[in-house]
Formats: structure tokens, C-alpha cells, sequence
């Protein structure tokens, strides 16, 4: 049975890609993106109702190497996110690419990202997760480069760099690793706890765990390999930047999740230089990024730098290997995917109606779109970490998650945190404040369709709803056997 | 109880968003009157409830408690009496407002949320419906949309933000360190904490901040002028009457739950209470607007409240006088607030302007509009059978409880002499001040005769019946209050007094004897002396009222402003900047070395080749220049590695 549901779940998005190509009427396409879009969705989900955790399992003797796939609880938790957010943005960028010169290939590789990254999500080896890894890239750089304009030939080439960079650095690490299998037991195939416990590191495993982890942590924007995000992301298409800020970012965060808690086991790091070294990095990334995304005039750049600062936030509570930061970093993985899709979205609502792309081009928008910018409002809301929205209920979980536990980094990062969030209201704020506040030159009301509001709407209902009622979802990551 | 309270929080925001969908105008109105209503009406219920909880576990992540004790019960029942009173005084004040509707769902929102803050049972409530309660606040700061009133919205704004992210590092140390926010479970847990006592107080500290911003403690109250100014009239009247109560609630909290009896806590407290007394009182001598006079009357009478609120720590088990005081001078203080500030917004309304010039003279022959200005002044200055008397007397003699105790004890007790007499000081600045602002609005003529004319022909039509009605009938309650001290007061002290302490106390202070009388005569003579010397020679001069105040000494824009939105930025950026582009530079230098000599990196216009780096012809030679072609290289030898190792592991 759950075959049945893993093939539906790549071979859907895959076969409507090739579609993509063919279809030239563009309601049709419309229609066939979403419907594979929902259909690989509901896949999932039948999949992830599944109790068996494997479903492929090729193993390579003497190579040393074998591809795993299947859900375990971890995996399922990213792959429905994924989805959700996919099919969300999908929805928004069927008025956002109506005017477009080639749809059917941004839908294609939009499907073929999403199918990497559910590939991703159900990997159970390291090297099945390092072969869509590279997929997951390759496919996404089309979305980069989809306006061919000479800047995003560029950005493409950099988020390119960075990429394979840093999936070298994490192949080395992954080399190393490898090593240690034995005949009986491949010690990089995913299991609960890792493979590593008992063992004391030496100095190379350490090296190996530093570049596997710094490798995965470019996809996450982890300084100093963070540059790619705020080249790559004002160039794409609206949805593009959504899932690539939202959901790409977060492969990175998987993949450091898996090497840590299913691979090395975090006994393996912690109270280590890597530790440390990885927390100051994250740390330092959470101002870095709050501090460019204030100093930013360019509204997808900021929401970038913004992103940057965000997610190290998961990587500092994944970092700090305790269990309540752990818990608190996977809720900020659903906080963030969820805000930061629903700032590109009002982002590209504001870029397809009126053209503008810089801060102050934007007094009064909250009179010509009011529906938009009351979403945009909640949802920075929710990311500067007001009550009661979603993104305090992790904040609170990150910042206690380390004191009295780590050393000196648990107070330290509280302290960064929300001097992070003080200047995210400096940033996020004011659009707000002129938007609505301030009447701009034309006043005129512009009338984005459902396409646009509805996933806005989902999107913010959502945070103000998990920010008052987190109990299921918290119940949901507390349940992951990592956190037992 | 659960209904209640939710109830009480979740109506008014629910009626709020349905009073904004039916869009601008009277029947907007009509439904905000009739919540208020309802809302006063349910919280007069809670009286019923004493002593009840209620816990919604996993709200918000850590869960939200609520609890109804008595001096709970009565903020609630104070808040949504002032809500009643500002509410129906909205309705002809905001009628020609285009957008009365969204000032109705952001005053309807601010009554849920301070609903909310009053009756939280936990540190955590607190901080969450407190910060709620800034953010609802803020667009009635922000509701005339004038440049002045932004720039003030924006202040306010900072203070929320910075001063509730500051509370919250306090929160999270204290949860780490104690494992509990519980206001019940707090006190135990400190006592039994083994680490560093240090580092508690530190956490008190900062969990203090955003409250002490929003009650405008020295030095944190620069937002206060401009969002009382700019903010409309029934709305200052709620900052000032009430949420700024809501500030002085979480004070009690940390001081009655966490540092119950500790000294250190008793003197901070104190020491910026006087100070916050002396400032307040000393600013609003100095100035020459109506609102703003009130406004700095009001950090100047929680400067008092704070003073009570210190003594209560200080004085242990023994408090009861430090709590009575407290809680009465913050109800007088509410009450007090909403009458003048209403009554301001009656000069406002017709005027638009409130510097002293123009508005001198516009109560001659408004004997309604005068005394329901008389009896809140006369209330706050403490002149005896007004109700501010009661309450000033009660803290006046808790210090000099203390005194005595210290005394008793052997110990020097100099520093709360000083306190006293700051005291009485900073109460004869409450007498100088509203005696400026009475006689220039109600006894002195405009020096302009035609306007004294137009403002003497609008004596009898200024404002409607109901207006009337509401001022003066909250007027009377001034010199009732104050009449029937142990009928009305003591009954107040009475239900609110069982937070502070187990035992529950009916004091007997003889209000009206020589000692309590002499406190009340010395800062009369003192406000007599600073009204005729300070105020009739400095700041009334010749060409009228002028600020004596030097512009240099404004915190706010010379100190806060350039240090937070320029100083430290520009710092924090070239920081960030030189450490997020070192990779950047790396891979620059990079592409020096590996392109030393070579031609220039070719971008084509076109999406032809899949990103060309030569200008070359296209063709089989043109495929050796894309990066194309460099990918599959790579992919080779990618492959190579994989098959070395599968051939190495095979061999070995």
C-alpha cells in the first residue's frame, strides 16, 4: 500500500512537469499544475498515515553505500510542510505568472523542486539524502533564473556556487563518515540516536561532523555561506523566492537534524569546539541578518536578509542539542516557513499590481490593498514574536531552551535573540506604519482575486491560530523519537 | 468563572471586529456604547467570583492562568467603568471622524486585552495580554494620523516593543532560574532558590522594564507627552486613567509575589518613584499645554503611587498602610485622570489647540465645565475632604511608619527623611500646577479680547447633555469619595488589599487629625509658594505662559533618538557588513587568481546558452563556454571519484 502512495508521490509531480512542456492553453495548465500539486499533497499525507517506515531500501554491499527511502517521523513532519507550503504558493502564482512569457516551464521545475525535496524528506541514508540534495539544487537554480535577465544569470550562478560549495564540504564530511560502517552495520543510513554513541570523537570525525554540518548549513543560510539567499531571492518570481526561503532554506536544517540526531547522535558533539563553533556562527548569522534586513531599501531583499537572520534562529536551538531547543527549532521551522511564505506572497501581490520593489515606494498600499497588508501585518507580527502569535510560542522554547544547560551561549543567544526581534520590528514594522497610515500619491484600490488572498489569508489565519493553540503541534514534535 | 472571563476578554475584541465591518459612522458608535455597558455590567460579576481560577493550559504555548482576587476584581471593575464613561463621551467627540470605526475597534480591543492583564494569574499572562494591550493601544495613539501624532505613535511603539523584548529576557531568565512564572508559586520558589540571588533581582529588573515604561518611570517616560497630546481626548483619557494602571499592576505583581519584603527591591522601586515624582511634578510646572500639564501630572502622581508601592516592600508584614495607600491614590488617579483629561477634550474639541495663550479664558462662565474641572484638581492636589487627600496621607504615613520602625530599631533612617520631605515637596508641585492650569483656564481673560468675546458668547451650548452629565457626575464622586472616607475608600482598601498580604486588615486612620492635616498643609504652602513665585514669575511673562523647560534637556531627542536609531545601527551594520561579506571577498579574490589575465566573464543578453562565460561563437566551440559544460566536467569527475572508491573498495 504505501508503495502505492510513495510512487503517486514521485511520479505525480514528475510526470505533470513533462506536461508542463506540452500543455499550451493556459487554463488547462493552470488546472493541471494545482491538481498535481494537490495530488501529490494528499499522497503524502496518505503516506505519512502510513505506520512502515521503509519502502525502498537498495542496499550496495562493498561500496559502502546504500539509497533508503521512507517516512519516519522526522521526514514526515518536513514532507507535509513542503507540501503545504508548495501548494499554497502554487495557488498564488497562478494570477502572479498569468501574465508570464514561459509558465509551463516555472510550474515544471516548481513540480521537480517540490518532488527533490520530498525525495528529500523520505531519504533514510545519508546518501539518499545527499543524491536529492544535489537534485533539490540543480532543479530549483531554473526558478532562479527564470527571469533571464542579466541579474539573475548572476544570482543563479552564485546560489550555484554557494550550492555546490557547500554540498562539497558536505561530501567530504559524508566521505569520512562513511568510514566508520562496518559490514554488518552502514553507519550512514538514518537511524534514531545515531550510530556514534560510545564513540569519542577524534579530531578528524570532529573536522568531518564541522564540514558536514557547515556544508548542510549553506542551504540554511549559516554564515559565512549565507550570500546566496539575498542575491537569489529578489530576482525570482514571487512564489519562487516563497518556497525557496521557506522550504529550501529548510532542507539545510534537515539535513543538519539528520547528521546530528540520526547520524553522529548529539553525545558525539556535545561540549566540543564544533558545538561552540556552530552556535557562534548561528549567532552571529541571527544579528547579521536582522541587522542587513533593517539597513535594506529593497522590500524581497530585506524579507531575504530577514530570512538569513530566521532561520539560524532553528539552526542556534538545533545547535544547542538540548531537547526543549530541539522542540522549539522544529516549531520555528513551521513558524517561519509559514510567515516567510506569507511576507514573498504579499511581497509579489504588491510587485504584480503595482510594480514597486523598493520600501518607500510603498506609503499608503495598505489603503489600495487592505486585505493583503492586514495579512503582511500579522504575519510580522507573529515573526517579530508578539503574543499571542505563532512565532513567540518558539521564541519562548529557543531562548529558555539553553539556560542553565549550555554555557554562557544559553544567555547569550536569549539575549541576541531579542535584540533580533527588536530590530525585526524595525524592519517589518514600518511597511505597516506607512501602508496603512500614510496616503500615498494614488489611492485608488486594487483588486488582487482569490488566487492571491486565499493563500494570504490561510497563511496568517494559521499563525494567529497555532500561536494560540500550538498544544497538537507541539504534541506532534514532542512525539519524534529524537525528543524522547 | 471560565465564561466570565472569557467573556470579559473575548467580547469586546469580538464586538471590536464587528463594529469595524459596519464601517464609520453612528450606529458604529451605538454598539460600542452598548459593549461598555455590558462589559461594566459583567465585571460588577466577578465581584460574585472572588478567589476563583481559571487555567488554559497550552494557550500561547506555556498555557494562560487567570485568577480573580479582590484588588483584580477591582482593576477590572475601575477599567471597564472608564471604558463606560470614555466610551459613551466618544460618541458626539468622534462624530464628524471618518474613521470612528477603526478608533472603536482598537478602543474595544485595548478594553479585552487590559481585562486580560488584570485578571492574570502568572507572569507570563501578564507579559502576553500587556503586550497585546500596547499593540491595540497604539493606532488610537497613531488616530488623527498627523505627522505629530505619528511621530508620537512611534515612540510609543519603540517603548512596547524594546521595553516588552527587555520584560521578556527577564521572563526567560526567571523561568530558568525559578521553573515557575505562577504569581502564587513565585515567592516560594525565590526562597528556596539555592544559585544567585543576584541574578533574580537582575531578571526583576528587566521584567520591570516594559512596565515601568508604560507607567512612565523617570527615565523612561519621554514617550508620554506626544501620545498624550496627539492621541484623542477620550483615548488619553484611558492611557492616563487606566493603562497606565495596567503597568502599575505588573509592579505589584513583581514586588506583592516575588520580592515580598525584600529591601533592595523596596528602595528601587522608592528611590525611582520619588525621583519619577519630582520630575513629573517639575515638567508639568514648566508647561504651557493642557494635555501635556496633565500628562506629566500623571508620571508625577505614579511617581506617588510607586513611592506606596516601594514602601509595601519595605515595610514587610507590616504594609497595610504602603498597600492602602497604593491601591486608593491608583484608584483616585484613575478617576481623577478621566474627568480632567475629559474635560480637556472638551476645550480640544472646540478649540483644536492646547497651548495655555489660546485656550486662557475659555471656562470664564462655564460653571458646569468648571466644576467638573475643580473637583478632580482639587482631589489631586490633596486638598482634605477631596478623595486624593485620603490616599496621599496614607502613603505620607507609611514612610513615616518606616521612619519609626528605623528609629525604633536603632538605625539611621536620614535617606527616608529626605524621602518624606521630597514627598511633600513633590505634592506642592501637584498644588502649583493644577492651580496654573485652573486659573488660566477658568479665572484669567485672553489677552486677546475678540477671542475672550467668542469664547464667553459659546457659555451655555459647549456641549451636550450628556457630556454634562457624565463630567459632572464623575466630578461628584470626587469630594464623596473624599467626604466618606471610611464608608467608601476603606470599603476599596478593604477588597483589594488580600494580593498584598494574608492578613486581611481594617486599619483605623483618623484621616482628619492634626498630624494627617499638617502633611496636607505643608504641601499646600509649598504649592502656594511655587505657584506665586515659579509660576507667576517665570512662567508667565509678559507676552504670556512660555516653557521655562531648556530644550536641551529632552531625553527623548537628544539622548534616546541618535543613540538607538543612529548611533547604534550605523555600529551594528558596519559590524554585519564586514562579517557578512567575508566569504564574499574570499570568493573575489578567488576569481582574481583563477581569472589573472583572462579575458572578461561574457553575460549575454539572452537566455540563448545556458549562461555563456565567452564571447564565443555558438556551435561545439560554444558549448566549451557555458557553464553548462563546466557542470558536466565536475559531474565526470564526480562519477571518477565514485568509481575509484567502488574499485579501491573492491581491491582493498
Amino acid at each position: 500500500m504505501n508503495l502505492l502512495f510513495f510512487s503517486g508521490m514521485m511520479l505525480i509531480p514528475v510526470a505533470a512537469a513533462v506536461a508542463m512542456f506540452f500543455l499550451r492553453e493556459r487554463w488547462l495548465l493552470n488546472r493541471v499544475f494545482t491538481a498535481a500539486l494537490a495530488a501529490t499533497l494528499l499522497c503524502t499525507l496518505a503516506l505519512a498515515a502510513c505506520p512502515d517506515r521503509l519502502v525502498l531500501d537498495w542496499d550496495f554491499p562493498g561500496l559502502g553505500v546504500s539509497l533508503r527511502f521512507g517516512f519516519d517521523g522526522m521526514g514526515r513532519f518536513f514532507g507535509l510542510l513542503f507540501g503545504v507550503i508548495f501548494l499554497l504558493s502554487g495557488i498564488f502564482s497562478l494570477e502572479y505568472m498569468d501574465h508570464d512569457h514561459a509558465p509551463g516551464r516555472y510550474n515544471a521545475f516548481y513540480l521537480l523542486t517540490l518532488w527533490a525535496m520530498l525525495g528529500l524528506s523520505t531519504a533514510q541514508s545519508l546518501a539518499a539524502y545527499y543524491m536529492c540534495y544535489e537534485l533539490m539544487t540543480m532543479l530549483s537554480l531554473p526558478l532562479v533564473l527564470h527571469e533571464a535577465t542579466d541579474g539573475a544569470m548572476k544570482a543563479g550562478m552564485k546560489y550555484l556556487g554557494y550550492s555546490l560549495f557547500g554540498a562539497s564540504l558536505a561530501l567530504f564530511g559524508f566521505f569520512v563518515l562513511g568510514g566508520y560502517s562496518t559490514p554488518e552495520t552502514d553507519v550512514t543510513n538514518f537511524t534514531a540516536g545515531g550510530a556514534f554513541s560510545g564513540v569519542t570523537p577524534s579530531p578528524v570525525l570532529l573536522l568531518a561532523a564541522f564540514c558536514l554540518l557547515l556544508g548542510f548549513g549553506g542551504k540554511a543560510g549559516l554564515m559565512p555561506l549565507h550570500y546566496w539567499l539575498p542575491t537569489a531571492h529578489p530576482v525570482a518570481p514571487a512564489p519562487a523566492s516563497a518556497v525557496l526561503s521557506a522550504t529550501i532554506t529548510k532542507a539545510g536544517v534537515l539535513g543538519i537534524i539528520r547528521v546530528i540526531y540520526y547520524v553522529l547522535g548529539p553525545e558525539v558533539l556535545r561540549g566540543t569546539w564544533v558545538q561552540y563553533a556552530l552556535l557562534t556562527l548561528a549567532l552571529c548569522t541571527v544579528f547579521t541578518g536582522s541587522m542587513l534586513a533593517y539597513k535594506e531599501k529593497l522590500m524581497k531583499r530585506r524579507f531575504a536578509w530577514s530570512t538569513v537572520s530566521q532561520v539560524s534562529y532553528v539552526l542556534f536551538g538545533v545547535f544547542l542539542l538540548t531537547p526543549v531547543a530541539l522542540e522549539a527549532a522544529l516549531l520555528q521551522v513551521v513558524f517561519h516557513a509559514v510567515c516567510k511564505t506569507a511576507l514573498f506572497l504579499t511581497a509579489g501581490a504588491i510587485i504584480h499590481h503595482t510594480g514597486c520593489t523598493y520600501v518607500h515606494q510603498l506609503t499608503g498600499i495598505g489603503r489600495r490593498m487592505p486585505v493583503v497588508m492586514t495579512c503582511y501585518t500579522l504575519s510580522s507580527l507573529s515573526l517579530i514574536g508578539i503574543p499571542p502569535f505563532a512565532g513567540f510560542v518558539s521564541k519562548w522554547g529557543l531562548a529558555t531552551g539553553g539556560m542553565g544547560v549550555v554555557p554562557v551561549f544559553g544567555v547569550l543567544g536569549a539575549a541576541v535573540l531579542l535584540v533580533s526581534a527588536i530590530l525585526t520590528a524595525g524592519y517589518l514594522l514600518p511597511l505597516t506604519i506607512k501602508g496603512f497610515f500614510y496616503s500615498g500619491e494614488d489611492d485608488t484600490p486594487l483588486h488582487p482575486t482569490w488566487r492571491m488572498l486565499v493563500p494570504l489569508a490561510v497563511l496568517s489565519g494559521a499563525l494567529l491560530l497555532l500561536g494560540l493553540f500550538p498544544h497538537g503541534l507541539v504534541q506532534a514534535v514532542h512525539s519524534l523519537p529524537v525528543l524522547g | 468563572m471560565t465564561i466570565l472571563t472569557l467573556l470579559l476578554i473575548l467580547l469586546p475584541m469580538a464586538a471590536g471586529v464587528a463594529v469595524y465591518r459596519m464601517g464609520a459612522g453612528k450606529p458604529a458608535w451605538s454598539v460600542t456604547a452598548a459593549v461598555v455597558v455590558g462589559e461594566f455590567v459583567l465585571s460588577l460579576l466577578l465581584l460574585k467570583r472572588l478567589g476563583s481560577v481559571l487555567e488554559l493550559p497550552g494557550v500561547c504555548g506555556l498555557g494562560l492562568n487567570f485568577s480573580c482576587t479582590g484588588l483584580q476584581a477591582w482593576l477590572c471593575i475601575l477599567a471597564a467603568f472608564l471604558w463606560l464613561v470614555s466610551g459613551l463621551f466618544s460618541g458626539t467627540y468622534l462624530e464628524q471622524d471618518r474613521k470612528n470605526h477603526r478608533y472603536y475597534l482598537f478602543l474595544l480591543l485595548t478594553e479585552g486585552a487590559i481585562m486580560g492583564v488584570f485578571l492574570s494569574a502568572d507572569l507570563f499572562t501578564t507579559l502576553v495580554c500587556f503586550e497585546t494591550m500596547s499593540f491595540a493601544s497604539w493606532p488610537l495613539v497613531m488616530h488623527r494620523q498627523t505627522p505629530q501624532a505619528i511621530r508620537a505613535a512611534n515612540s510609543y511603539l519603540a517603548y512596547a516593543v524594546i521595553g516588552g523584548m527587555v520584560s521578556l529576557m527577564g521572563l526567560f531568565l526567571l523561568w530558568s532560574a525559578l521553573g515557575t512564572l505562577r504569581y502564587e508559586e513565585l515567592l516560594t520558589a525565590y526562597q528556596s532558590y539555592s544559585g544567585d540571588r543576584s541574578l533574580i533581582f537582575l531578571a526583576g529588573c528587566l521584567a520591570l522594564v516594559t512596565f515601568a515604561a508604560k507607567v512612565c518611570m523617570f527615565p523612561l517616560h519621554t514617550w508620554l507627552p506626544g501620545s498624550y497630546a496627539e492621541a484623542p481626548s477620550p483615548a488619553t483619557a484611558l492611557l492616563s486613567g487606566i493603562i497606565t494602571k495596567a503597568g502599575v499592576f505588573g509592579i505589584f505583581g513583581l514586588t506583592a509575589k516575588l520580592f515580598y519584603a525584600n529591601l533592595r527591591w523596596g528602595n528601587l522601586i522608592l528611590l525611582f518613584g520619588i525621583a519619577t515624582a519630582l520630575v513629573g511634578g517639575t515638567l508639568a510646572l514648566c508647561c504651557t499645554d493642557l494635555k501635556k500639564t496633565i500628562a506629566y501630572s500623571s508620571m508625577s502622581q505614579i511617581g506617588f503611587i510607586l513611592v506606596g508601592t516601594g514602601m509595601t516592600a519595605l515595610l514587610g508584614e507590616e504594609n497595610h498602610m504602603a498597600v492602602w495607600g497604593s491601591v486608593l491614590h491608583l484608584t483616585n488617579h484613575s478617576l481623577i485622570k478621566l474627568v480632567l483629561l475629559l474635560t480637556g477634550g472638551v476645550i480640544v474639541y472646540h478649540l483644536g489647540a492646547l497651548d495655555y495663550d489660546t485656550i486662557r479664558g475659555f471656562g470664564r462662565g462655564k460653571p458646569a465645565l468648571a466644576f467638573a474641572f475643580a473637583m478632580p484638581a482639587l482631589g489631586v492636589m490633596g486638598v482634605p475632604v477631596w478623595n486624593g487627600y485620603i490616599s496621599k496621607t496614607l502613603i505620607h504615613e507609611s514612610i513615616v511608619e518606616y521612619i519609626e520602625e528605623l528609629e525604633r530599631a536603632g538605625e539611621a533612617a536620614g535617606l527616608y527623611h529626605a524621602v518624606e520631605w521630597l514627598f511633600l515637596i513633590a505634592g506642592g508641585m501637584t498644588v502649583g500646577y493644577m492651580t496654573k492650569l485652573f486659573l488660566c483656564i477658568f479665572v484669567e481673560k485672553n489677552t486677546n479680547s475678540s477671542i475672550q468675546a467668542k469664547y464667553d458668547a459659546m457659555n451655555g451650548k459647549y456641549a451636550p447633555k450628556l457630556w454634562i452629565l457624565l463630567l459632572d457626575g464623575c466630578a461628584a464622586l470626587m469630594p464623596v469619595l473624599g467626604l466618606l472616607p471610611h464608608l467608601t475608600q476603606d470599603n476599596i482598601a478593604m477588597l483589594a488589599q488580600d494580593y498584598f498580604t494574608e492578613e486581611v486588615l481594617r486599619l483605623n486612620v483618623h484621616y482628619f487629625s492634626l498630624t494627617n492635616l499638617k502633611g496636607a498643609g505643608i504641601s499646600l504652602a509649598i504649592g502656594a509658594v511655587l505657584y506665586l513665585v515659579f509660576v507667576r514669575g517665570v512662567v508667565l511673562t509678559k507676552e504670556g505662559y512660555r516653557n521655562p523647560w531648556p530644550k536641551v534637556l529632552d531625553l527623548e531627542e537628544r539622548v534616546y533618538v541618535p543613540l538607538l536609531f543612529r548611533v547604534l545601527p550605523m555600529i551594528g551594520a558596519l559590524c554585519a557588513r564586514l562579517a557578512g561579506s567575508l566569504f564574499e571577498w574570499c570568493v573575489a579574490l578567488c576569481n582574481r587568481i583563477l581569472f589573472f589575465r583572462y579575458d572578461r566573464i561574457v553575460h549575454p543578453e539572452e537566455d540563448t546558452y545556458f549562461a555563456r562565460y565567452k564571447s564565443d561563437d555558438p556551435g561545439v566551440r560554444g558549448f566549451r563556454a557555458q557553464i553548462a559544460y563546466a557542470l558536466a566536467l565536475f559531474s565526470g569527475g564526480f562519477v571518477c571519484v565514485v568509481v575509484y572508491l567502488l574499485v579501491s573498495n573492491f581491491i582493498l
